[in-house]
């Protein structure tokens, strides 16, 4: 379960603090459940995102994690550039507390990303692809109980994107996820659940369906 | 399935540290070809550099030692304190991408850094005293627990200004090309190639608000019987400038730990 309560967020600019993106967010994703987050850009998925993971603050506002959550997978964040790919999942394990059964899961790791030799080449040589499917098979290593994915299956041809539903599909009676995707053909194969984003504050829906609407309906304006 | 099991801070951080100097030592070691030469050829090569500019290959003495040894003492000694300031510095900008796992903080990036350019130095050392002692020089240190004092002092006091400069050049951006300027006169201030004792007054008592310049004196006067130490040269006032540096360094992470992950 994670409690979302009365979120602020601004950021600090060049020009002093800059405008509020999140202005009094509430919300609590209950366990085991799928969640979309839908909003224009700049409406502050990502950085809610960011908060929910734990790697930012909320400028006011708490936010309650009762359970384990993964980073934020997405657009190549938490891997170097210059390391491999098994050097970079080494080093996740080895954060995570994984260091006597490192082998097992990099074999894991390597076979669920499915990209071959690169494994062994430097991140910095990898299609926006392969990094997405790095990513993926990262977090998918560890059991969390809610996967935070920022649009980390764009990138990811729909082989993979079939392989990660299905993954899901298997973690579904005892994991969650909260994505952020702009495609509505990939939040209706994740996700039940939605959140609509706008103007710094953040509606529930319990169907994704209805959170598409409303933000369809908003973006037709 | 094995649930992620619940683990202690203490246990977070020291599994962090690990990893990250695991990784630091990686890429510092292994990426590019033969990164690992560059270890001993830098240190060498300026070795090289200085004593050719001094003219003091194998046949003077300076301070009472011999003039390789006092070079070579005060640049090993010197690396320890400068080396990790200037490369735990970066630390934060180079391993931005880490903090998208909560458990990376950027002082932990600032400490495995100068925990990673302690063993490397050490390592250097060790190689280049070996190097001299198969050419006949002198190598073995009088007092050597003198000289794990001065280094230890030395070393601290490149912590303190790394969290510092860390800290501060990535809330100022504009201070890391200053940093950069100030640190080439650091070497002639330091009293790497030239004896304090040497320095008259009052420019001595001038460059002896420099504590890396007391940190090379207390290390020689260790490290050679024969070394002419300036009577000034405390290694109590290095360690207190080391104390300082790294209690401001810490506090300036702590109050500004969040606008420090911020990209």
């Amino acid at each position: 379960m994670i409690i979302v309560n009365d979120v602020h967020k601004r950021y600090m600019t060049d020009h002093g603090a800059g405008k509020w993106v999140l202005r009094g967010v509430n919300f609590v994703i209950p366990p085991h459940v799928n969640v979309g987050l839908v909003g224009r850009n700049g409406a502050g998925k990502s950085t809610l995102l960011r908060l929910i993971g734990g790697i930012d603050t909320p400028t006011r506002g708490t936010i309650e994690r009762r359970c384990s959550v993964s980073w934020p997978m997405g657009f190549g964040g938490g891997l170097q550039g210059s390391l491999t790919g098994r050097q970079n999942a080494k080093f996740v394990c080895r954060i995570h507390g994984h260091d006597e059964d490192i082998a097992e899961r990099i074999a894991f790791i390597e076979d669920f990303a499915g990209i071959g030799n690169y494994f062994d080449h430097a991140v910095k040589t990898y299609s926006s692809g392969m990094k997405s499917r790095l990513q993926f098979a990262m977090s998918m290593a560890f059991d969390f109980d809610v996967y935070i994915s920022d649009e980390v299956t764009a990138a990811g041809d729909v082989a993979f994107t079939n392989k990660a539903a299905a993954a899901f599909e298997n973690l579904a009676n005892h994991a969650g996820l909260i994505m952020v995707s702009h495609s509505e053909e990939t939040l209706r194969q994740f996700c039940q659940a939605g959140i609509w984003l706008h103007e710094g504050q953040a509606q529930w829906f319990d169907d994704i369906e209805e959170a598409l609407a409303r933000y369809n309906e908003s973006i037709s304006k | 399935m094995v649930f992620v099991k619940h683990r202690t801070s203490t246990n977070v951080t020291l599994t962090t540290w690990k990893a990250l100097f695991l990784r630091e030592a990686v890429t510092r070691l292994a990426a590019g070809r033969a990164a690992w030469v560059w270890l001993f050829a830098e240190p060498l090569a300026y070795l090289v550099f200085v004593m050719t500019l001094f003219g003091f290959i194998f046949h003077r003495k300076v301070g009472g030692v011999d003039g390789a040894m006092f070079v070579v003492t005060g640049l090993l000694g010197f690396n320890f304190a400068r080396n990790t300031f200037v490369r735990s510095m970066e630390a934060i900008k180079a391993n931005a991408a880490l903090f998208a796992y909560r458990q990376v903080h950027p002082i932990d990036t600032v400490l495995v850094r100068a925990a990673l350019e302690a063993f490397l130095n050490l390592l250097s050392a060790i190689v280049l005293l070996a190097g001299a002692s198969l050419f006949n020089f002198e190598v073995l240190p009088t007092d050597p627990l003198g000289v794990m004092g001065a280094i230890l002092g030395l070393w601290l006091f490149g912590v303190g200004v790394g969290l510092i400069l860390s800290a501060s050049t990535k809330l100022v951006t504009e201070l890391g090309k200053v940093i950069n300027i100030l640190i080439t006169p650091l070497t002639f201030i330091s009293g790497v190639m030239i004896p304090a004792s040497t320095v008259p007054q009052p420019y001595r008592d001038m460059l002896l608000f420099n504590p890396i310049l007391h940190g090379l004196e207390c290390l020689r006067g260790a490290y050679f019987a024969a070394y002419h130490t300036v009577p000034e040269a405390s290694l109590a006032f290095l360690y207190l400038c080391a104390l300082t540096t790294v209690f401001f360094g810490l506090a300036l992470h702590v109050r500004y730990s969040r606008r420090l992950v911020a990209e």
